[in-house]
């Protein structure tokens, strides 16, 4: 009998093959994701991070394995995802991808009116406080268009907040912004983890946002195309026998390893 | 200041060869004399060297040619097994050396892969195809679900499609239409007139415009102008991963974006012919009263005889419907599946245009074969 008490998963990936034609991007991925913590993405450029991210939100159906939510499989027969579980994401993608034809109230109503038997005034005030959420009160009928970069990460988190995800999924939250705004998402994401109990998994290169937010990680490789290491990322970057994740963690290039 | 031109001094010295680099090793210098050289040394199958050495004169100024020369010098080099030694060389030079070494190639193949497909160009026909039949049918059962009542689309967006193609394209189709019908009865006048049958110019302008012009004319100007904007509407949607983010929350783009752009055009379509076969006519009219001095009442008394059969009308309409569906469908396919990048945007544009306007005319042909087959004209 293991000495260890048993994780509370909320997502598990089970041996995931992920194909784009006959490429092979990710083999054989398998993690679980706790409830209530942030789990990081990690790795170089082009190791299929987004494309393993968009797979766990159902944009991508795997060639082989699957995909646990606690109330049942992602992928079923169809090449559609379950959409039950599916309901239960929120996801900010790395352009924010706000839809620039609707202001900011609308962006985010847009679920509730889909997907709620709520009257227009309740789905106006509801997203009006997930603006407040994410310190964008006031800003409701501003257009994306009208809205700093910093300011549309925000108002894209705000709209993944829309159907109070039970986990969210954040692609490289991060780029493209400064470190004020970097670390003032890194709080909100730590925030919303605490005080909501949301699960995040991020996708990030940003090593201070990876030791400020994150509980667990795994790490991909693009010469061995799945993951090579699979913990918190202070044990790994402490612990790790793996050259290439240390190098990334402690943020050296091969130059460096070699002088 | 003057450059001074590139050179390189060749010593040797027993089993060694120091190479001397001097003058200014800039991008701007030509370097053809320097290229010789080096070409006449290494050219030979074997050379009696077994130690390579280079050296640079201090003064001289140098960028990444001298670089790119050196690495090239050393890739030659090693290739005829002879030792390389950089040491003498300025820190500076022997420190970006190590690097573009240490760097090394990255090797891609799924990259290679990607372009190898893409030149295939009839299997990339037979995707498009079974891409288009797969829209076409998801189509059809987005219609059905709008029909029972159970679709995502939104009134508000139809109607604002509806406004965006149909009244907003009133000013061009005016325009257009006019100067078709104008310029047909021109053309039909002079040849009419060698049979003293100018009157008949009423018949020509309103049975073309009715049966043929008219929905051609629309047709044309909407798959410029709307199915060319629906395809940068969706594509630029889709690179910026709007499409992918309405699919997280769960609803299809098909029923969100696609049915009220297509079913917009669908009923706008027919409206502007009808629209257009009557400015067409008034431009027949133009010339009628005002270049072959016909009086209103006598051309639309003859333009009334020579529409008798309302059939004429409704053919017309007819074609418009599918018209209008061709271009909404090609529009939006063309935009829904857009490559991640924004030079195949520019091409989906393109290619939605220039498929919906070659569709239309085949479908055109279609229809008037069809028609004259089972006696409708």
């Amino acid at each position: 009998m293991s000495l260890e008490p048993e994780r509370n998963w909320i997502l598990k990936a089970d041996s995931l093959l992920l194909k784009y034609g006959r490429n092979i991007v990710l083999k054989d991925v398998s993690f679980e994701l706790t409830q209530g913590e942030c789990l990081t993405i990690m790795g170089s450029s082009g190791c299929g991070k987004s494309t393993l991210l968009k797979s766990m939100v159902g944009l991508l159906r795997p060639s082989k394995g699957n995909i646990e939510f606690r109330n049942g499989l992602l992928w079923g027969k169809s090449d559609l995802p379950n959409q039950e579980a599916v309901a239960n994401f929120g996801v900010l993608f790395q352009g924010s991808a706000l839809w620039g034809s609707m202001n900011l109230l609308e962006n985010i109503s847009l679920p509730l009116q889909t997907f709620s038997e709520l009257k227009a005034a309740e789905i106006d005030e509801i997203a009006a406080y997930k603006l407040s959420l994410v310190g964008l009160a006031g800003c409701e009928h501003l257009y994306p268009s009208q809205l700093s970069g910093g300011m549309q990460k925000r108002a894209g988190l705000a709209r993944a907040l829309s159907m109070d995800p039970q986990i969210l999924f954040l692609d490289e939250p991060s780029a493209g912004l400064d470190p004020i705004n970097s670390k003032q998402l890194d709080e909100l994401i730590l925030e919303l983890k605490q005080s909501l109990g949301i699960s995040f998994v991020v996708v990030t290169h940003e090593l201070e946002s990876i030791f400020t937010i994150s509980d667990d990680s795994i790490f991909l490789s693009p010469s061995q195309k799945t993951i090579i290491e699979h913990g918190a990322p202070a044990v790994l970057k402490s612990s790790s026998s793996n050259s290439e994740v240390i190098r990334f963690l402690s943020r050296s290039s091969a130059v460096d390893q070699n002088t | 200041m003057t450059l001074k031109p590139k050179s390189i001094q060749i010593t040797q010295n027993q089993k060694c060869v120091d190479f001397t680099l001097s003058g200014d090793w800039v991008l701007r210098m030509e370097s053809g004399v320097v290229q010789e050289k080096w070409r006449d040394f290494i050219s030979p199958k074997t050379v009696p060297f077994e130690m390579c050495s280079f050296q640079m004169d201090s003064k001289s100024k140098w960028d990444s040619s001298l670089l790119v020369f050196l690495l090239k010098a050393r890739k030659e080099l090693s290739e005829k097994n002879l030792a390389v030694d950089f040491s003498s060389l300025p820190e500076k030079i022997q420190n970006l050396l190590s690097f573009a070494q240490d760097r090394g190639t990255t090797r891609r193949n799924f990259r290679n892969d990607m372009l190898e497909n893409e030149s295939n160009s009839f299997g990339l026909f037979l995707l498009s195809l079974q891409q288009f039949s797969t829209f076409w049918g998801k189509w059809l059962w987005s219609v059905a679900h709008l029909l029972v009542g159970r679709s995502y689309m939104r009134f508000t967006d139809f109607f604002v499609a509806c406004r965006d193609c149909g009244a907003s394209a009133l000013p061009i189709v005016t325009l257009i239409a006019f100067l078709t019908g104008l310029t047909m009865a021109f053309v039909g006048s002079v040849q009419l007139e060698k049979f003293n049958a100018t009157i008949y110019v009423a018949d020509l302008v309103s049975l073309a415009m009715v049966r043929e012009m008219g929905a051609l004319m629309v047709a044309i100007v909407m798959a410029g102008r709307t199915g060319a904007s629906f395809a940068a509407e969706l594509g630029s949607m889709k690179l910026r991963e709007e499409i992918d983010s309405l699919r997280t929350f769960g609803i299809p783009a098909m029923d969100f974006l696609v049915l009220p752009r297509t079913l917009a055009l669908f009923f706008m379509t027919p409206l502007l012919t009808l629209y257009a076969d009557v400015v067409g006519i008034l431009g027949g009219l133009t010339v009628g009263t005002q270049v072959m001095d016909f009086s209103s009442l006598h051309y639309f008394e003859q333009t009334q005889s020579a529409l008798t059969n309302m059939w004429e009308v409704y053919s017309g309409i007819i074609k418009s419907l599918a018209f209008g569906l061709i271009i909404g469908l090609v529009g939006c396919y063309k935009g829904m599946f857009t490559g991640n990048n924004s030079t195949s945007l520019g091409k989906s544009v393109t290619s939605s245009v220039v498929v919906s306007i070659t569709l239309i005319v085949i479908c055109d042909a279609c229809f008037e074969i069809f028609f004259s087959f089972m006696g409708y004209r």
